[in-house]
């Protein structure tokens, strides 16, 4: 009898398994990529939180807190209009050229730590990369409105993601500060929607969150 | 104000007045000179010559061309590596390298070495997976 159960048991687990397969929904997958210390973790936690009531990560002042890409699986977002979607959102490592460990020893990190420190986020950047090409449906990219947007980086990235076609949302992030010029950042992208908000402070996210809506859904 | 000389046998230039044009050519110790025109000097050496009158100059039965070779310019982005170790903790990173490369960069090692994913590179071009909308 007890060997029936298994097998049933055995056997549920697989029939289910396989009706996930057919019925589960296409998850819609958000790349959050950007800049280091544009505040994409923040916006990732903010998101999560907003809707979930969980945090998906640690937020710090040191450029490339994140180092491995972090996700946080079906979230729902719902609209004024009652549209919803389902995502994920993945937070990645910031995106930049030049990794140099000298740049941590400014915080007072010790040498040894302040390498593995560089090596991780270098690598962290290789798997960003790797899941833009692979595994990403859309993306918002994340700047700090108060610095300029012509940076290589954010020019070339945009061009990659273009190149991809994936839909993609700027994100003017940080207008709780006084130095945040968001219109420099539209000008600078006018072929994409542009939303500023403080992902600190949550001011303008419902707009970001139409705005996923309509991109992404 | 003299004239500039030229040595007729090398055809290096001397400046009006220079004491070479007295002891002799100081390249090829040759003793004859002729006047340039101030708008003539340096001539020969700032325009380029053609091979036929390279030829008629050289009095060599036989001339070889060799055709310059154009230097090939690597710019940053056509380097072969998606990741530079300029040493230990300082790395420079080739983007678009990246956004296109098969390859897939698991772990950057402790000696400036870098260990790439082979079964990713092995796997098709990855289809993009169709968005469902709902």
């Amino acid at each position: 009898m007890r060997i029936f159960y298994q097998t049933y048991g055995k056997a549920k687990k697989k029939f289910s398994n396989f009706l996930n397969r057919f019925f589960k929904k296409k998850r819609t997958r958000i790349g959050i990529y950007g800049p280091p210390n544009a505040g994409k973790t923040t916006l990732a936690n903010r998101i999560a939180r907003d809707w979930t009531g969980d945090a998906v990560g640690p937020v710090s002042e040191i450029p490339h807190e994140t180092r491995r890409a972090r996700k946080k699986e079906d979230i729902i977002i719902s609209g004024a209009n009652g549209s919803t979607i389902m995502i994920d959102i993945v937070d990645t490592p910031g995106v930049t050229t030049k990794i140099d460990y000298h740049e941590f020893l400014e915080f007072g990190m010790e040498k040894d730590e302040a390498i593995i420190r560089a090596r991780e986020a270098t690598e962290g950047v290789a798997e960003a990369m790797h899941w833009l090409r692979e595994d990403i449906d859309g993306v918002i990219y994340m700047l700090d409105a108060t610095l300029d947007p012509f940076l290589q980086v954010n020019i070339m990235m945009i061009g990659i993601i273009e190149s991809r076609k994936l839909p993609v949302i700027i994100v003017a992030n940080k207008i709780d500060l006084t130095e945040a010029a968001p219109a420099r950042i539209r000008s600078a992208f006018p072929q994409h929607p542009v939303v500023a908000i403080s992902g600190l402070e949550g001011r303008n996210v419902e707009s970001l969150y139409e705005t996923m809506l309509e991109c992404f859904g | 104000m003299g004239m500039p000389h030229k040595c007729t046998k090398c055809g290096r230039e001397y400046k009006a007045g220079s004491t070479e044009i007295l002891k002799g050519c100081a390249s090829c110790g040759g003793k004859k000179f002729l006047y340039v025109k101030e708008t003539e000097i340096n001539k020969d050496v700032l325009e380029e010559k053609s091979i036929s009158e390279i030829a008629d100059e050289s009095h060599e039965d036989i001339l070889e061309i060799i055709e310059p070779r154009k230097k090939e310019q690597v710019e940053m982005y056509d380097r072969v590596e998606t990741i530079r170790i300029v040493s230990p903790g300082t790395y420079e990173l080739n983007l678009e390298k990246m956004a296109q490369s098969d390859q897939r960069i698991v772990s950057v090692g402790k000696e400036g070495t870098y260990i790439i994913d082979l079964m990713s590179m092995a796997k098709d071009q990855p289809k993009k997976k169709k968005k469902v909308k709902k």
